[in-house]
Protein backbone atom coordinates (compact mmCIF):
# COMPACT_ATOMS: atom_id res chain seq x y z
CA UNK A 1 0.00 0.00 0.00
CA UNK A 2 1.32 3.22 -0.92
CA UNK A 3 2.12 5.84 1.96
CA UNK A 4 0.78 8.96 1.79
CA UNK A 5 3.90 11.10 2.08
CA UNK A 6 3.83 15.12 3.72
CA UNK A 7 3.62 17.82 1.03
CA UNK A 8 6.97 18.59 0.58
CA UNK A 9 8.71 21.34 -1.54
CA UNK A 10 11.90 19.13 -2.26
CA UNK A 11 11.14 16.64 -4.77
CA UNK A 12 11.96 12.61 -4.28
CA UNK A 13 14.76 14.37 -7.00
CA UNK A 14 15.73 16.64 -4.70
CA UNK A 15 14.94 19.44 -6.37
CA UNK A 16 13.33 21.92 -5.01
CA UNK A 17 9.94 22.00 -6.79
CA UNK A 18 8.61 25.42 -5.78
CA UNK A 19 11.96 27.54 -6.95
CA UNK A 20 11.27 25.77 -10.30
CA UNK A 21 7.87 26.72 -10.35
CA UNK A 22 8.38 30.11 -9.55
CA UNK A 23 11.35 30.77 -11.64
CA UNK A 24 9.21 29.42 -14.86
CA UNK A 25 6.33 31.52 -14.02
CA UNK A 26 8.58 34.64 -13.80
CA UNK A 27 10.34 33.46 -17.09
CA UNK A 28 8.48 30.95 -19.25
CA UNK A 29 11.88 29.87 -20.49
CA UNK A 30 12.30 28.61 -17.36
CA UNK A 31 9.69 26.04 -18.02
CA UNK A 32 11.83 23.42 -19.41
CA UNK A 33 13.08 22.49 -15.91
CA UNK A 34 9.42 21.88 -14.85
CA UNK A 35 9.42 19.70 -17.98
CA UNK A 36 12.72 17.66 -17.37
CA UNK A 37 11.31 17.09 -13.74
CA UNK A 38 7.42 16.11 -14.41
CA UNK A 39 7.31 14.42 -17.95
CA UNK A 40 7.54 10.70 -17.04
CA UNK A 41 5.29 10.90 -13.98
CA UNK A 42 2.73 13.23 -16.53
CA UNK A 43 3.05 10.53 -19.15
CA UNK A 44 2.97 7.12 -17.17
CA UNK A 45 0.16 8.42 -15.02
CA UNK A 46 -2.08 9.09 -18.62
CA UNK A 47 -0.48 6.26 -20.62
CA UNK A 48 -1.69 3.78 -17.38
CA UNK A 49 -4.63 5.09 -18.21
CA UNK A 50 -5.91 4.83 -21.79
CA UNK A 51 -5.26 1.92 -24.12
CA UNK A 52 -2.59 3.21 -27.12
CA UNK A 53 0.10 4.87 -26.93
CA UNK A 54 -1.24 7.94 -29.57
CA UNK A 55 -4.08 8.82 -26.99
CA UNK A 56 -1.34 8.91 -24.08
CA UNK A 57 0.73 11.14 -26.25
CA UNK A 58 -1.69 13.60 -27.29
CA UNK A 59 -2.54 13.85 -23.66
CA UNK A 60 0.62 14.20 -22.31
CA UNK A 61 0.60 17.16 -25.11
CA UNK A 62 -2.54 18.90 -23.74
CA UNK A 63 -1.55 18.61 -19.95
CA UNK A 64 2.13 20.79 -20.53
CA UNK A 65 0.47 22.89 -22.94
CA UNK A 66 -2.28 23.85 -20.71
CA UNK A 67 0.17 23.68 -17.99
CA UNK A 68 2.17 26.70 -18.93
CA UNK A 69 -0.75 28.36 -20.37
CA UNK A 70 -1.91 28.38 -16.79
CA UNK A 71 1.21 28.64 -14.60
CA UNK A 72 1.11 31.99 -13.30
CA UNK A 73 -2.26 30.44 -11.63
CA UNK A 74 -0.55 28.15 -9.62
CA UNK A 75 0.17 28.67 -6.03
CA UNK A 76 1.73 26.86 -3.24
CA UNK A 77 -1.04 25.53 -0.74
CA UNK A 78 1.06 22.53 0.57
CA UNK A 79 0.35 20.72 -2.78
CA UNK A 80 2.94 19.11 -4.67
CA UNK A 81 3.40 20.39 -8.28
CA UNK A 82 2.51 16.81 -9.60
CA UNK A 83 -1.05 16.74 -8.02
CA UNK A 84 -1.63 20.38 -9.78
CA UNK A 85 0.01 18.75 -13.24
CA UNK A 86 -2.39 15.16 -12.53
CA UNK A 87 -5.21 17.41 -11.87
CA UNK A 88 -4.83 18.60 -15.19
CA UNK A 89 -4.53 15.29 -16.69
CA UNK A 90 -7.44 14.03 -14.56
CA UNK A 91 -9.36 16.77 -16.48
CA UNK A 92 -8.41 16.23 -20.00
CA UNK A 93 -8.47 12.08 -18.95
CA UNK A 94 -12.09 13.07 -18.48
CA UNK A 95 -13.20 15.26 -22.34
CA UNK A 96 -10.89 13.21 -24.05
CA UNK A 97 -13.41 10.27 -22.94
CA UNK A 98 -16.32 12.53 -23.70
CA UNK A 99 -14.98 13.21 -27.09
CA UNK A 100 -14.21 9.73 -27.98
CA UNK A 101 -17.99 8.86 -26.70
CA UNK A 102 -19.17 11.72 -29.14
CA UNK A 103 -17.10 10.36 -32.18
CA UNK A 104 -17.56 6.41 -31.52
CA UNK A 105 -20.85 6.27 -29.78
CA UNK A 106 -19.30 4.54 -26.63
CA UNK A 107 -21.08 2.16 -24.71
CA UNK A 108 -19.11 1.51 -21.58
CA UNK A 109 -19.02 3.30 -18.26
CA UNK A 110 -16.46 5.67 -18.46
CA UNK A 111 -13.70 5.43 -16.65
CA UNK A 112 -13.58 6.98 -13.54
CA UNK A 113 -11.20 9.75 -13.07
CA UNK A 114 -12.42 11.75 -10.21
CA UNK A 115 -8.78 12.98 -8.39
CA UNK A 116 -9.20 12.29 -4.85
CA UNK A 117 -6.63 12.82 -2.29
CA UNK A 118 -5.62 9.30 -1.82
CA UNK A 119 -5.43 8.94 -5.20
CA UNK A 120 -3.11 11.28 -5.50
CA UNK A 121 -0.72 10.29 -2.72
CA UNK A 122 -0.44 6.55 -4.69
CA UNK A 123 -0.34 8.22 -8.22
CA UNK A 124 2.44 10.47 -6.79
CA UNK A 125 4.32 7.48 -5.10
CA UNK A 126 3.42 5.07 -8.49
CA UNK A 127 4.33 7.88 -10.57
CA UNK A 128 7.97 8.37 -9.16
CA UNK A 129 8.72 4.72 -9.22
CA UNK A 130 8.35 4.56 -13.08
CA UNK A 131 9.77 7.93 -13.29
CA UNK A 132 12.78 6.86 -11.81
CA UNK A 133 12.71 3.55 -13.36
CA UNK A 134 12.62 5.68 -16.97
CA UNK A 135 15.44 7.43 -15.99
CA UNK A 136 17.79 4.41 -15.56
CA UNK A 137 16.77 3.08 -18.98
CA UNK A 138 18.28 5.88 -20.14
CA UNK A 139 21.59 5.30 -18.40
CA UNK A 140 21.82 1.36 -19.16
CA UNK A 141 24.60 1.29 -21.63
CA UNK A 142 23.89 1.86 -25.63
CA UNK A 143 22.76 -1.69 -26.85
CA UNK A 144 20.83 -2.83 -23.57
CA UNK A 145 19.16 0.96 -23.49
CA UNK A 146 18.61 0.43 -27.75
CA UNK A 147 17.14 -3.46 -27.02
CA UNK A 148 14.67 -2.34 -24.11
CA UNK A 149 13.20 0.64 -26.45
CA UNK A 150 13.17 -1.68 -29.48
CA UNK A 151 11.07 -4.39 -27.34
CA UNK A 152 8.49 -2.40 -25.24
CA UNK A 153 7.96 0.87 -26.84
CA UNK A 154 8.55 -0.42 -30.70
CA UNK A 155 7.05 -3.56 -29.49
CA UNK A 156 9.19 -5.57 -32.16
CA UNK A 157 10.03 -9.24 -32.11
CA UNK A 158 13.32 -10.62 -30.54
CA UNK A 159 13.88 -11.39 -34.53
CA UNK A 160 13.73 -8.07 -35.72
CA UNK A 161 15.77 -6.61 -33.30
CA UNK A 162 18.45 -9.31 -33.61
CA UNK A 163 18.37 -8.26 -37.62
CA UNK A 164 18.49 -4.33 -37.04
CA UNK A 165 21.42 -5.05 -34.76
CA UNK A 166 22.96 -7.43 -36.68
CA UNK A 167 23.03 -10.04 -33.67
CA UNK A 168 21.90 -13.60 -32.73
CA UNK A 169 18.33 -13.77 -31.15
CA UNK A 170 19.90 -15.46 -28.38
CA UNK A 171 22.16 -12.39 -27.98
CA UNK A 172 19.74 -10.35 -27.88
CA UNK A 173 17.86 -11.98 -25.64
CA UNK A 174 20.79 -11.87 -23.16
CA UNK A 175 21.26 -8.11 -23.61
CA UNK A 176 17.11 -7.85 -22.67
CA UNK A 177 17.93 -10.11 -19.26
CA UNK A 178 21.24 -8.01 -18.55
CA UNK A 179 18.92 -4.97 -18.99
CA UNK A 180 16.22 -5.63 -16.89
CA UNK A 181 18.73 -7.22 -13.89
CA UNK A 182 20.64 -3.83 -14.08
CA UNK A 183 17.17 -2.28 -13.83
CA UNK A 184 15.93 -4.05 -11.17
CA UNK A 185 19.35 -3.84 -9.23
CA UNK A 186 19.33 -0.07 -9.34
CA UNK A 187 15.69 0.22 -8.56
CA UNK A 188 16.53 -1.40 -5.29
CA UNK A 189 14.07 -1.93 -2.66
CA UNK A 190 11.22 1.01 -4.33
CA UNK A 191 8.45 -0.95 -5.19
CA UNK A 192 5.29 1.10 -7.35
CA UNK B 1 12.57 -31.50 -23.65
CA UNK B 2 15.49 -28.89 -23.46
CA UNK B 3 15.35 -26.79 -20.17
CA UNK B 4 14.83 -22.92 -21.68
CA UNK B 5 17.48 -20.43 -20.19
CA UNK B 6 16.40 -17.63 -17.96
CA UNK B 7 17.00 -15.01 -20.67
CA UNK B 8 14.35 -17.27 -22.92
CA UNK B 9 12.16 -17.81 -20.58
CA UNK B 10 11.99 -14.31 -19.61
CA UNK B 11 11.41 -13.18 -23.29
CA UNK B 12 8.48 -15.22 -23.60
CA UNK B 13 6.66 -14.23 -20.28
CA UNK B 14 7.83 -10.68 -21.95
CA UNK B 15 6.20 -11.75 -25.16
CA UNK B 16 3.09 -12.56 -23.26
CA UNK B 17 3.33 -9.08 -21.57
CA UNK B 18 3.07 -7.24 -24.63
CA UNK B 19 0.22 -8.89 -26.25
CA UNK B 20 -1.85 -10.05 -23.58
CA UNK B 21 -1.56 -7.17 -20.84
CA UNK B 22 -0.66 -7.05 -17.68
CA UNK B 23 -2.71 -9.80 -16.20
CA UNK B 24 0.37 -12.34 -16.88
CA UNK B 25 0.60 -15.41 -14.54
CA UNK B 26 4.49 -15.35 -13.07
CA UNK B 27 3.34 -19.41 -12.15
CA UNK B 28 6.03 -21.62 -13.56
CA UNK B 29 8.63 -18.79 -14.18
CA UNK B 30 11.93 -19.61 -12.20
CA UNK B 31 12.69 -16.94 -9.48
CA UNK B 32 15.23 -15.46 -11.30
CA UNK B 33 12.93 -14.53 -14.07
CA UNK B 34 9.81 -13.88 -11.94
CA UNK B 35 11.61 -10.88 -9.60
CA UNK B 36 12.47 -9.52 -13.26
CA UNK B 37 8.81 -8.90 -14.33
CA UNK B 38 7.05 -5.87 -12.18
CA UNK B 39 10.22 -4.28 -13.99
CA UNK B 40 9.44 -5.62 -17.85
CA UNK B 41 5.22 -4.84 -16.43
CA UNK B 42 6.46 -1.14 -15.99
CA UNK B 43 8.38 -0.73 -19.23
CA UNK B 44 5.23 -1.23 -20.91
CA UNK B 45 4.50 2.45 -20.11
CA UNK B 46 7.98 3.60 -21.22
CA UNK B 47 7.48 7.14 -23.19
CA UNK B 48 9.13 7.08 -26.66
CA UNK B 49 11.97 9.50 -26.50
CA UNK B 50 11.02 10.93 -29.94
CA UNK B 51 7.84 12.14 -28.44
CA UNK B 52 9.35 13.25 -25.32
CA UNK B 53 12.01 16.09 -27.51
CA UNK B 54 9.56 16.71 -30.14
CA UNK B 55 6.54 17.82 -27.35
CA UNK B 56 9.86 19.72 -25.56
CA UNK B 57 10.60 21.51 -29.09
CA UNK B 58 6.64 22.17 -29.39
CA UNK B 59 6.49 24.28 -26.01
CA UNK B 60 9.75 26.26 -26.40
CA UNK B 61 8.28 27.53 -29.60
CA UNK B 62 5.31 28.52 -28.41
CA UNK B 63 7.35 30.39 -25.50
CA UNK B 64 9.17 32.32 -27.50
CA UNK B 65 6.22 32.90 -29.88
CA UNK B 66 4.48 33.99 -27.13
CA UNK B 67 8.30 36.13 -26.09
CA UNK B 68 8.38 37.54 -29.42
CA UNK B 69 5.09 38.85 -29.96
CA UNK B 70 4.59 40.09 -26.25
CA UNK B 71 4.94 43.97 -26.16
CA UNK B 72 6.35 43.40 -22.85
CA UNK B 73 7.27 41.03 -20.10
CA UNK B 74 4.52 40.40 -17.50
CA UNK B 75 2.22 37.44 -17.43
CA UNK B 76 2.13 35.58 -20.06
CA UNK B 77 -1.07 34.60 -21.32
CA UNK B 78 -1.24 31.47 -24.42
CA UNK B 79 -3.95 31.23 -26.63
CA UNK B 80 -5.06 27.64 -27.31
CA UNK B 81 -5.93 27.55 -30.90
CA UNK B 82 -3.25 24.63 -32.05
CA UNK B 83 -4.63 20.81 -31.13
CA UNK B 84 -2.06 19.99 -28.48
CA UNK B 85 0.78 17.53 -30.57
CA UNK B 86 0.00 18.99 -33.94
CA UNK B 87 1.96 20.72 -36.07
CA UNK B 88 0.32 24.01 -37.34
CA UNK B 89 0.47 23.50 -40.69
CA UNK B 90 0.35 19.52 -42.05
CA UNK B 91 -0.34 18.95 -45.86
CA UNK B 92 -3.72 17.18 -46.22
CA UNK B 93 -3.89 14.38 -49.12
CA UNK B 94 -6.53 13.03 -50.77
CA UNK B 95 -5.56 9.56 -52.64
CA UNK B 96 -7.81 6.84 -53.87
CA UNK B 97 -6.78 3.84 -51.65
CA UNK B 98 -5.93 5.90 -48.95
CA UNK B 99 -4.89 2.83 -46.84
CA UNK B 100 -2.30 1.76 -48.92
CA UNK B 101 -1.21 5.20 -48.82
CA UNK B 102 -0.38 4.80 -44.89
CA UNK B 103 1.56 1.92 -45.50
CA UNK B 104 3.81 3.85 -48.26
CA UNK B 105 4.07 6.40 -45.52
CA UNK B 106 4.94 3.79 -42.92
CA UNK B 107 7.81 1.95 -44.20
CA UNK B 108 8.90 4.91 -46.44
CA UNK B 109 9.36 7.41 -44.16
CA UNK B 110 8.96 5.14 -40.89
CA UNK B 111 5.90 7.00 -39.83
CA UNK B 112 3.24 5.97 -37.30
CA UNK B 113 -0.19 5.97 -37.60
CA UNK B 114 -2.06 7.83 -35.04
CA UNK B 115 -5.46 7.71 -36.35
CA UNK B 116 -7.67 5.92 -38.50
CA UNK B 117 -11.77 7.33 -38.79
CA UNK B 118 -13.33 4.58 -41.48
CA UNK B 119 -16.08 5.41 -43.46
CA UNK B 120 -18.78 2.92 -42.94
CA UNK B 121 -17.82 1.51 -46.98
CA UNK B 122 -14.18 0.83 -45.40
CA UNK B 123 -12.72 3.57 -47.30
CA UNK B 124 -11.23 6.46 -44.97
CA UNK B 125 -12.62 9.84 -43.93
CA UNK B 126 -9.46 10.85 -41.92
CA UNK B 127 -6.44 9.51 -40.98
CA UNK B 128 -3.04 10.91 -39.32
CA UNK B 129 0.85 9.57 -39.47
CA UNK B 130 3.70 11.07 -37.36
CA UNK B 131 6.77 11.43 -39.41
CA UNK B 132 9.41 12.88 -37.27
CA UNK B 133 8.63 15.60 -35.22
CA UNK B 134 5.26 16.74 -37.80
CA UNK B 135 2.11 15.21 -39.47
CA UNK B 136 0.71 14.06 -42.04
CA UNK B 137 -3.19 13.61 -42.79
CA UNK B 138 -4.78 12.04 -45.58
CA UNK B 139 -8.41 10.46 -46.30
CA UNK B 140 -9.56 8.98 -49.24
CA UNK B 141 -10.30 11.44 -52.29
CA UNK B 142 -14.15 12.14 -53.20
CA UNK B 143 -16.38 14.20 -55.65
CA UNK B 144 -15.53 16.87 -53.18
CA UNK B 145 -12.33 16.79 -52.94
CA UNK B 146 -10.53 14.68 -55.68
CA UNK B 147 -6.63 13.49 -55.67
CA UNK B 148 -4.24 16.51 -56.14
CA UNK B 149 -0.78 15.87 -56.74
CA UNK B 150 1.24 17.66 -54.24
CA UNK B 151 4.64 17.84 -52.74
CA UNK B 152 6.33 18.00 -49.34
CA UNK B 153 9.69 18.57 -48.39
CA UNK B 154 11.26 16.43 -45.83
CA UNK B 155 14.15 17.14 -43.13
CA UNK B 156 15.27 13.47 -42.10
CA UNK B 157 18.34 12.97 -40.26
CA UNK B 158 19.84 10.85 -43.11
CA UNK B 159 18.28 11.71 -46.92
CA UNK B 160 20.17 8.67 -48.27
CA UNK B 161 18.74 6.05 -46.33
CA UNK B 162 15.47 7.79 -46.56
CA UNK B 163 15.42 8.23 -49.69
CA UNK B 164 16.60 4.48 -50.45
CA UNK B 165 13.68 3.14 -48.09
CA UNK B 166 10.94 5.50 -50.06
CA UNK B 167 12.63 3.78 -52.57
CA UNK B 168 12.46 -0.03 -51.67
CA UNK B 169 8.44 1.11 -50.11
CA UNK B 170 7.78 1.80 -53.97
CA UNK B 171 8.53 5.39 -55.07
CA UNK B 172 10.14 5.84 -58.12
CA UNK B 173 13.63 7.66 -57.72
CA UNK B 174 13.55 11.13 -59.49
CA UNK B 175 17.32 11.65 -58.42
CA UNK B 176 19.42 10.10 -55.26
CA UNK B 177 20.41 12.44 -52.53
CA UNK B 178 23.01 15.32 -53.55
CA UNK B 179 25.56 17.43 -52.14
CA UNK B 180 24.31 20.21 -55.16
CA UNK B 181 21.68 21.28 -54.41
CA UNK B 182 21.21 25.02 -54.75
CA UNK B 183 20.03 25.07 -50.85
CA UNK B 184 23.37 23.49 -49.36
CA UNK B 185 21.62 21.03 -48.22
CA UNK B 186 21.88 17.33 -49.10
CA UNK B 187 18.72 16.96 -51.12
CA UNK B 188 17.41 14.12 -53.30
CA UNK B 189 13.77 13.71 -54.98
CA UNK B 190 11.49 10.84 -55.72
CA UNK B 191 7.95 9.92 -56.80
CA UNK B 192 5.02 7.75 -54.75
CA UNK B 193 3.16 5.77 -56.38
CA UNK B 194 0.45 7.88 -56.09
CA UNK B 195 1.97 10.56 -57.62
CA UNK B 196 2.99 12.75 -55.09
CA UNK B 197 6.62 14.47 -54.91
CA UNK B 198 9.14 14.31 -51.81
CA UNK B 199 11.51 16.16 -51.47
CA UNK B 200 14.04 14.58 -48.70
CA UNK B 201 16.77 16.59 -47.49
CA UNK B 202 18.96 16.51 -44.37
CA UNK B 203 20.03 20.17 -43.41
CA UNK B 204 23.85 20.95 -44.07
CA UNK B 205 23.53 24.62 -43.23
CA UNK B 206 21.80 24.82 -39.57
CA UNK B 207 20.13 27.86 -40.15
CA UNK B 208 17.00 27.72 -37.48
CA UNK B 209 15.33 31.01 -37.35
CA UNK B 210 11.43 31.24 -38.06
CA UNK B 211 11.37 28.05 -40.63
CA UNK B 212 12.69 25.98 -37.45
CA UNK B 213 13.50 22.24 -37.89
CA UNK B 214 9.83 20.95 -39.05
CA UNK B 215 9.88 17.35 -40.51
CA UNK B 216 7.46 17.92 -43.03
CA UNK B 217 7.00 21.33 -45.10
CA UNK B 218 4.54 21.42 -47.72
CA UNK B 219 5.97 22.92 -50.73
CA UNK B 220 3.78 24.82 -53.65
CA UNK B 221 4.86 25.46 -57.00
CA UNK B 222 2.80 28.44 -57.77
CA UNK B 223 2.25 30.58 -61.29
CA UNK B 224 3.51 34.41 -60.01
CA UNK B 225 4.41 32.98 -56.81
CA UNK B 226 5.47 36.58 -55.65
CA UNK B 227 1.63 37.11 -55.42
CA UNK B 228 1.59 34.16 -52.32
CA UNK B 229 3.41 36.53 -49.95
CA UNK B 230 0.73 39.18 -49.92
CA UNK B 231 -2.01 37.13 -49.92
CA UNK B 232 -0.77 34.50 -47.09
CA UNK B 233 0.59 37.89 -45.11
CA UNK B 234 -3.06 39.89 -45.21
CA UNK B 235 -5.35 36.77 -45.50
CA UNK B 236 -3.42 33.77 -42.84
CA UNK B 237 -1.21 36.30 -40.85
CA UNK B 238 1.50 34.90 -41.92
CA UNK B 239 5.01 36.24 -42.50
CA UNK B 240 7.70 35.56 -45.50
CA UNK B 241 11.29 34.75 -44.82
CA UNK B 242 14.10 34.33 -46.81
CA UNK B 243 12.85 35.34 -49.62
CA UNK B 244 15.05 34.82 -52.42
CA UNK B 245 14.42 36.33 -56.34
CA UNK B 246 15.55 36.06 -59.47
CA UNK B 247 16.54 39.18 -61.48
CA UNK B 248 13.31 39.28 -63.33
CA UNK B 249 11.53 39.08 -59.76
CA UNK B 250 10.39 35.95 -59.49
CA UNK B 251 10.09 33.85 -56.37
CA UNK B 252 12.89 31.16 -56.29
CA UNK B 253 12.30 30.40 -53.22
CA UNK B 254 10.48 31.81 -49.57
CA UNK B 255 9.39 30.00 -46.73
CA UNK B 256 6.44 31.19 -45.18
CA UNK B 257 5.56 30.70 -41.70
CA UNK B 258 2.44 30.89 -39.84
CA UNK B 259 2.46 30.59 -36.18
CA UNK B 260 5.81 28.94 -35.63
CA UNK B 261 5.07 26.42 -38.90
CA UNK B 262 6.07 26.81 -42.56
CA UNK B 263 5.42 25.75 -46.20
CA UNK B 264 7.85 26.92 -48.61
CA UNK B 265 6.72 28.81 -52.26
CA UNK B 266 8.58 29.15 -55.48
CA UNK B 267 7.69 30.01 -59.25
CA UNK B 268 6.42 27.16 -60.90
CA UNK B 269 9.06 26.35 -64.43
CA UNK B 270 10.17 24.37 -66.58
CA UNK B 271 9.10 20.54 -66.32
CA UNK B 272 7.79 21.70 -62.74
CA UNK B 273 4.03 23.12 -63.19
CA UNK B 274 2.22 24.63 -60.83
CA UNK B 275 0.21 22.14 -58.90
CA UNK B 276 -3.05 23.31 -55.97
CA UNK B 277 -2.59 21.25 -52.75
CA UNK B 278 -4.66 20.90 -50.09
CA UNK B 279 -3.66 22.51 -46.08
CA UNK B 280 -4.52 22.03 -42.65
CA UNK B 281 -3.72 25.02 -40.93
CA UNK B 282 -4.73 25.91 -37.61
CA UNK B 283 -5.16 29.63 -36.64
CA UNK B 284 -6.11 31.67 -33.77
CA UNK B 285 -9.99 32.82 -34.59
CA UNK B 286 -11.18 30.56 -38.03
CA UNK B 287 -13.61 33.30 -38.31
CA UNK B 288 -11.73 36.27 -38.42
CA UNK B 289 -9.39 34.29 -40.82
CA UNK B 290 -12.18 33.53 -43.54
CA UNK B 291 -13.30 36.76 -43.68
CA UNK B 292 -9.93 38.17 -44.23
CA UNK B 293 -9.26 35.55 -46.94
CA UNK B 294 -12.25 36.61 -48.65
CA UNK B 295 -10.88 39.97 -48.76
CA UNK B 296 -7.94 38.78 -49.81
CA UNK B 297 -8.93 37.30 -53.13
CA UNK B 298 -10.04 33.97 -51.69
CA UNK B 299 -13.27 31.89 -52.28
CA UNK B 300 -15.11 30.42 -49.39
CA UNK B 301 -15.84 26.47 -49.73
CA UNK B 302 -17.03 26.01 -46.30
CA UNK B 303 -17.86 28.80 -44.08
CA UNK B 304 -17.09 28.40 -39.85
CA UNK B 305 -18.46 25.93 -37.85
CA UNK B 306 -18.20 23.93 -34.13
CA UNK B 307 -16.80 20.77 -36.18
CA UNK B 308 -17.22 17.15 -33.99
CA UNK B 309 -13.91 16.75 -33.43
CA UNK B 310 -13.83 19.96 -30.99
CA UNK B 311 -12.28 22.52 -34.14
CA UNK B 312 -13.82 25.77 -35.29
CA UNK B 313 -13.14 24.88 -38.70
CA UNK B 314 -13.64 26.64 -42.48
CA UNK B 315 -12.40 25.73 -46.02
CA UNK B 316 -11.38 28.18 -48.41
CA UNK B 317 -9.58 28.20 -51.94
CA UNK B 318 -6.63 30.57 -52.55
CA UNK B 319 -6.20 32.90 -55.57
CA UNK B 320 -4.18 30.02 -56.71
CA UNK B 321 -6.44 26.99 -56.31
CA UNK B 322 -4.94 25.69 -53.04
CA UNK B 323 -7.73 24.86 -50.67
CA UNK B 324 -6.84 25.72 -46.80
CA UNK B 325 -8.99 23.59 -44.34
CA UNK B 326 -8.97 26.53 -41.25
CA UNK B 327 -9.11 25.31 -37.88
CA UNK B 328 -8.95 26.54 -34.44
CA UNK B 329 -8.93 24.40 -31.42
CA UNK B 330 -11.80 24.28 -29.41
CA UNK B 331 -10.96 23.03 -26.31
CA UNK B 332 -9.36 25.33 -24.56
CA UNK B 333 -12.26 26.96 -22.82
CA UNK B 334 -13.51 28.73 -26.02
CA UNK B 335 -16.20 26.12 -27.10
Amino acid sequence: MAVRRPANERSSTGVDERLLVEAAQGDPAKFDALYELFFDRVYYYLSSRVRDRATAEDLTSEVFHKALANLSQFEWRGVPFAAWLFRIASNSLADQYKRASREHSVSEDPPDTTLRVEDTAGDLETSEYHSSLYRLVDRLPAVQRRVIRERFVEQRTIREIAARLKKSEGAVKQLQFRALETLRSQMGGSHA
Amino acid sequence: MPKRSPAEQLDQAISALLTSGPAVSKTGLIPSVARLMPIAQALRNLPRPDFKGSLKSDLQRRISMSESAAPSRGPVKFKDFRRPNFPNIAPYFLVPGAPKFIDFLISAFEGTERIRVPRPDGAIMHAEVAIGNSVIELGDANEQYPQRSMTTHLYVPDADASYARAIRAGATGVYAPTDDHPSGDRWGEAKDPFGNTWYIATRRSQVSGAEGFLTVQPYLHLRDAHNMIPFAESALGAKATGIHKSPDGLVMHATIEIAGATFEIDEAQGKVQPGAAYLHVYVPDTDAVYAQAIRAGAIGVTPPSNAPYGDRAAAIKDPFGNIWFLATYLSSGQQ
